[in-house]
């Protein structure tokens, strides 16, 4: 536990972590110091104002928040009638030349000027001159949208640009009234990170091009998860809404606060993972091409099961923990080989050192915990006289050439348990819909060996079942998620002393608790 | 049970009375009376003669919504969804798109109401912060012949005219 401090707030004693700044520091313990240009990933700016507090103790008379630190003792004031002046005339300053155009704002309903205009202002406008116009619809580039009027020029984007994605595209042109972010004449955004400065964006200056009037904010549900488009395992929060009449959609990613994985920021690629999610799913079982029911695919699976001679069961790398035990117990009740072969979800190169990484697939470190061979050559060897290929979610149009994909349908019958309409799918002999991540939960470990746990995010008007129900249906043991947790923890040595149903928020490091285990 | 009582002198005791018909040939010199009268002269019957007489409406009558236009007859909605939020009988649907006619940024492409599912309540008008929506057509008497005809789509709504002078409106305290 950090180190804690004892300070006055308004004259009442609270208690706080040490070392960090007034704004941070009450934030843990619920009490706000309104701000707009500091952000605890970027650092204090000190250039909006809003966070000026009193502090009585021989200092000048008002410091910014953002950048004084707590101190033992300090006796800090929030809300003197002159403070509360400060932050009112600071809102009218910002508010002077704002187009309050919040009906075709996307950021209404999370605005921080809304919400401080309504927290420490609530006055209405003493401006009998015209606004200053700028430019709106700027395209920045990346699906970023610009709008100059709207902007309050914290600087934020401005510094992500230079202290994390270090391209520094943005820039603060012009002073006072023409001050207005910009890029530098025929230089767009051109990062892989871009999009997060819609999130940073305190107001609604900056807008996704793809998010762009397609819902309000209030109407989103929001709900944490975990994004699946490569092995870092982003923290996220699935944003998403049941239309009246329609079906569950989901509209964004935004990333989700974990210190010990993505901190703030996730990828652009992985935010437009959530496309897979809504589009080019299979709902309905086929049999030879055909749509049938679910009784009919399972039927049929069984059958093919109960003919083959030697079967071959094919894993997805995507696969939660919970999943791949499943299917492993499966397999091996079957007497199946299995095999994690996915070298198609690895893109080689394409990983940087802050978030990318070169695998495209969520969970391939469990593969290691649960000895699943992803060889090609183990695959190969598998696939060597066998007659029935079981294919779970795992993409083989991915990893091989269509020619490849075609001299082994020749050879074996394909089965697909599948969340989406891959190629994989549509050429398999019987192929079985199963619920995706959003629809599902389990637990998955990223490329620095953390265990993370994410929940069922939505429901979809006709639910599919999770992919441990359809193994179930076809004849796996293993009936539900608890029952894979507690088959796990009996087999796999490292997770022993781990309870799995009560994964932490931040996930559990398992090479930590792997060298702690040996320790002791 | 305390407080006043007071009891009631019962009629209908006397012999007249009792033999019903002479009440009765009464009544009905009473009703005959009228139908005669108002069968000769229907000038002077509190009865409208509906639908070939139409009634009187106030401008504050919340009849059929309708979308008001700019003067170059461009679309005032700019899709906020801020009637769509308040709708208690959740019966307007809103799809929102890039604006195309030179006017801010967002229009609707889609604006259905479900007047089937409307209650009428005027909510909608009092918290469009464009005067987009109103309730002032004056059309009272929906009718259809299937469902889907009772949803009101965008074309339908910025077609239909408003029934009232903007002064006459306004006097309705809108």
């Amino acid at each position: 536990m950090a180190e804690k401090v004892k300070l006055f707030v308004n004259g009442q004693e609270v208690e706080v972590e040490a070392g960090k700044n007034l704004i941070d520091a009450f934030g843990a313990i619920g009490i706000e110091i309104p701000h707009l240009c500091y952000h605890p990933a970027l650092g204090a700016d000190g250039n909006c104002r809003m966070c000026l507090v009193g502090i009585e103790d021989g200092r000048p008379p008002f410091v910014p928040a953002c950048k004084t630190k707590v101190a033992e003792g300090m006796k800090v004031q929030l809300d003197t009638e002159k403070i509360m002046k400060i932050q009112r005339d600071i809102m009218e300053l910002e508010l002077i030349n704002h187009p309050i155009d919040c009906p075709i704002c996307d950021q209404a309903g999370e605005c921080k000027l809304q919400d401080f205009y309504m927290g420490y202002d609530g006055k209405p406008s003493r401006m009998t001159v015209k606004q200053v116009l700028k430019a709106k619809k700027v395209e920045f580039g990346c699906g970023v949208v610009h709008d100059q009027e709207r902007c309050v020029l914290c600087a934020r984007c401005v510094r992500f640009t230079r202290l994390i994605t270090k391209t520094g595209e943005l820039g603060i042109v012009n002073r006072t009234d023409n001050a207005r972010v910009n890029i530098f004449p025929g230089r767009p955004l051109n990062n892989r990170y871009a999009l997060n400065v819609v999130d940073l964006c305190p107001v609604g200056a900056m807008t996704s091009r793809d998010f762009r009037f397609k819902q309000r904010a209030w109407f989103l549900a929001k709900s944490p998860s975990i994004c699946q488009g490569c092995s870092k395992g982003c923290n996220i929060f699935i944003d998403h809404n049941r239309e009246k009449y329609k079906d569950e959609v989901i509209y964004r990613y935004r990333p989700r606060l974990n210190d010990k994985v993505n901190g703030y920021f996730m990828c652009d690629e992985g935010r437009m993972t959530y496309k897979l999610e809504n589009d080019d799913r299979l709902t309905t079982a086929q049999v030879n091409g055909r749509e049938a029911g679910l009784s009919v695919a399972v039927e049929a699976v069984r059958r093919a099961i109960s003919e083959a001679k030697k079967t071959v069961v094919l894993v997805s790398p995507n696969a939660s923990l919970e999943q791949m035990f499943a299917i492993q117990q499966f397999a091996a009740s079957i007497n199946a080989s299995l095999s994690g072969y996915s070298d198609g979800y690895i893109k080689a190169e394409d990983g940087d050192d802050f978030l990318i990484q070169d695998d495209k697939s969520a969970n391939r470190a469990a593969f290691t915990l649960l000895n699943i061979d992803d060889s090609k050559v183990g695959f190969d060897a598998a696939l060597n006289d066998a007659d029935l290929l079981i294919s779970f979610q795992n993409d083989l149009g991915r990893s091989l050439a269509e020619d490849q994909l075609a001299s082994i349908l020749a050879k074996v019958k394909l089965i697909t348990i599948s969340n989406a309409l891959t190629s994989c799918a549509t050429k398999a002999a019987v192929a079985v819909p199963a619920a995706s991540y959003s629809e599902d939960s389990g637990s998955l470990i990223n490329c620095d060996g953390r265990l993370q746990r994410y929940e069922i995010a939505l429901v979809k008007n006709q639910p599919l079942k999770s992919l441990i129900e359809v193994t179930n249906l076809i004849g796996g043991e293993i009936a539900n998620n608890q029952e894979a947790r507690a088959g796990l923890q009996a087999a796999v040595a490292v997770l022993k002393d781990i309870d799995l149903e009560q994964i932490p928020a931040e996930g559990i490091a398992l090479t930590e608790s792997e060298v702690a285990h040996v320790a002791a | 049970m305390s407080g006043k009582v007071k009891i009631m002198e019962r009629k209908g005791k006397d012999l007249y009375e009792r033999l019903y018909l002479v009440e009765i040939v009464k009544g009905m010199a009473v009703t005959f009376g009228h139908f005669i009268s108002n069968f000769l002269d229907n000038s002077k019957l509190y009865v409208r003669h509906y639908p070939e007489q139409k009634p009187e409406i106030t401008s504050r009558w919340r009849g059929r919504h309708r979308l008001t236009t700019h003067e170059d007859g461009s679309v005032k909605c700019v899709a906020c969804f801020m009637c769509q939020t308040n709708c208690p009988a959740k019966c307007i649907m809103i799809e929102a798109g890039e604006r195309v006619d030179g006017r801010t940024e967002k229009m609707p492409v889609r604006f259905d109401i479900d007047l089937l599912e409307c209650i009428y309540c005027g909510y909608c008008v009092e918290a469009c912060p464009m005067e987009a929506i109103r309730m002032d057509t004056g059309i009272f008497a929906v009718t259809g012949s299937d469902r889907q005809s009772f949803v009101m789509k965008l074309d339908a709504l910025l077609a239909t005219p408003g029934a009232f002078s903007e002064e006459e409106y306004k006097k309705g305290g809108a």
